[in-house]
């Protein structure tokens, strides 16, 4: 179906049609909740398979927010005795309008060995990292996590000559100008 | 050239003596027809999304920007929240107004906020604020009504989820004649007043607003008329977002969980 539909429009009977994206339910029904065209995903592609699923897709896309289970890129900012400060740039592949303020807490920098982390050895103030939102978090920040292997810092300046390292490892990277080593907790990419 | 010094405002036209003459009303129109509609979305370019309405005379533009994060010292809320700003230009009313807010723009702002928040869908942005800033630049009459209706469609253009389109009506009782839809003129002559904003596919009113005193039954018929004016105006505004999806041309976008090969 390729008919645009508007807010507040009955789309189908709940007892038939699974809500998805851009849809709510009122009642016995599943009305749209944004201008878009309506789509109907089959059975077969759903996740529970269980009944066709009505999605409205939207004909711009709005500015991402940052919710749970994402990957982000982000900046550190700032680092503290427990935390490391970052502004969110971007949310997957979308950047946002604007920064949304993120930590990673000490206890969230990896996986392993999470007592002894030392912060100013993972990152640095002006690194890109990619971390995954792990919560809403409190009024101020979502709370980010690095621990996995593919997250981490993605890019970084050397202290010595400033220019972008080269990763050796899980925890190093190499200035190629100096060849100076600095520790990171990295990203594999 | 010298001009005199005097402290009386001075108009070009006085204001009518009579808006109901012979049982008519001065621009010819019915009791019960509303004036001509006029509807824009995306007039501003640097909003999430924006309209621009036009109600007879009265000239309202509607910018909404975010969702965005909420400041430092707002408590942590698993719901977004909608913050709402109505401003009348300084040129918009018969007597010019002052550059700062004034409790008409404050009350309107309220008033705004009650009418949409039945409407949007908070907990899609949690911990963001959602600011729809309104600028009227002419009040001609039934300001809150064109005021809602154009936040709705901005809200609508900014792809915020929704429940239902917000629509609203103006009425005013004039020599106890009910009038749908009244120009500043009536509104100035008027014994009593009422703004209904309502949202017809869930058939729920958002807010009732009356001013002066009304019989149980002039306040029904009178939000009867309302209702059904609501419904007229609900149907232009869809046209327009529908007329204005299929002008933008974007391809449809899914959400990252949906793995489809175009």
């Amino acid at each position: 179906m390729t008919e645009t539909c508007t807010p507040g429009q009955r789309l189908g009977l709940v007892t038939e049609f699974e809500p998805g994206a851009g849809t709510y339910v009122a009642g016995s029904f599943v009305c749209a909740s944004l201008v878009g065209i309506q789509r109907t995903v089959p059975v077969e592609e759903t996740a529970d398979k269980r009944l066709p699923r009505l999605e409205v897709s939207r004909s711009t896309r709005p500015d991402p927010v940052p919710s749970p289970g994402d990957v982000v890129t982000a900046r550190i900012t700032r680092l503290t005795p427990r935390l490391a400060l970052a502004d969110i740039l971007c949310v997957g592949e979308h950047p946002c309008a604007q920064r949304y303020s993120g930590v990673v807490r000490i206890q969230d920098v990896r996986a392993t060995e999470i007592d002894s982390v030392r912060l100013p050895a993972a990152f640095r103030p002006g690194d890109l990292i990619r971390a995954e939102v792990l919560s809403l978090g409190d009024a101020r920040s979502y709370f980010l996590t690095t621990a996995k292997n593919e997250l981490g810092v993605v890019y970084a300046k050397s202290i010595a000559a400033g220019v972008p390292m080269v990763p050796l490892s899980w925890q190093e990277m190499q200035c190629p100008t100096t060849q100076s080593v600095e520790s990171r907790k990295v990203a594999r990419v | 050239m010298a001009f005199t010094n005097s402290s009386v405002p001075f108009f070009r036209h006085d204001r009518p003596a009579e808006v109901i003459a012979d049982g008519k009303r001065l621009d010819g129109r019915d009791n019960e027809e509303f004036r001509t509609l006029f509807l824009n979305c995306g007039t501003i370019s640097q909003a999430s999304g924006s309209s621009y309405v036009e109600l007879g005379s009265t000239k309202v533009m509607v910018g909404v920007y975010g969702p965005r994060q909420s400041d430092r010292w707002m408590k942590y809320s698993e719901q977004g929240s909608l913050d709402c700003d109505v401003r009348l230009a300084t040129f918009a009313t018969r007597q010019r107004g002052r550059p700062i807010q004034t409790q008409l723009e404050k009350e309107l702002s309220a008033q705004l906020e009650t009418a949409l928040s039945a409407s949007v869908l908070l907990h899609t942005f949690p911990k963001a604020v959602l600011d729809v800033q309104c600028l009227v630049l002419e009040a001609g009459g039934s300001v809150l009504a064109a005021v809602i209706a154009a936040a709705t469609l901005a809200l609508a253009d900014a792809s915020i989820e929704l429940r239902d389109l917000v629509s609203a009506a103006s009425v005013s009782r004039v020599q106890g004649i009910q009038l749908l839809d009244p120009t500043a003129e009536e509104e100035y002559r008027e014994e009593a007043g009422l703004v209904l904003s309502f949202m017809p596919c869930l058939n729920q009113i958002t807010s009732l607003t009356s001013h002066g005193v009304w019989s149980k039954d002039e306040l029904r018929d009178a939000v009867e008329l309302a209702m059904g004016a609501c419904e007229e105006i609900d149907a232009a505004l869809r046209d327009q977002l529908v007329q204005n999806a299929s002008q933008r041309r974007d391809p449809p976008v899914l959400d990252e969980d949906d793995n489809e090969n175009a």
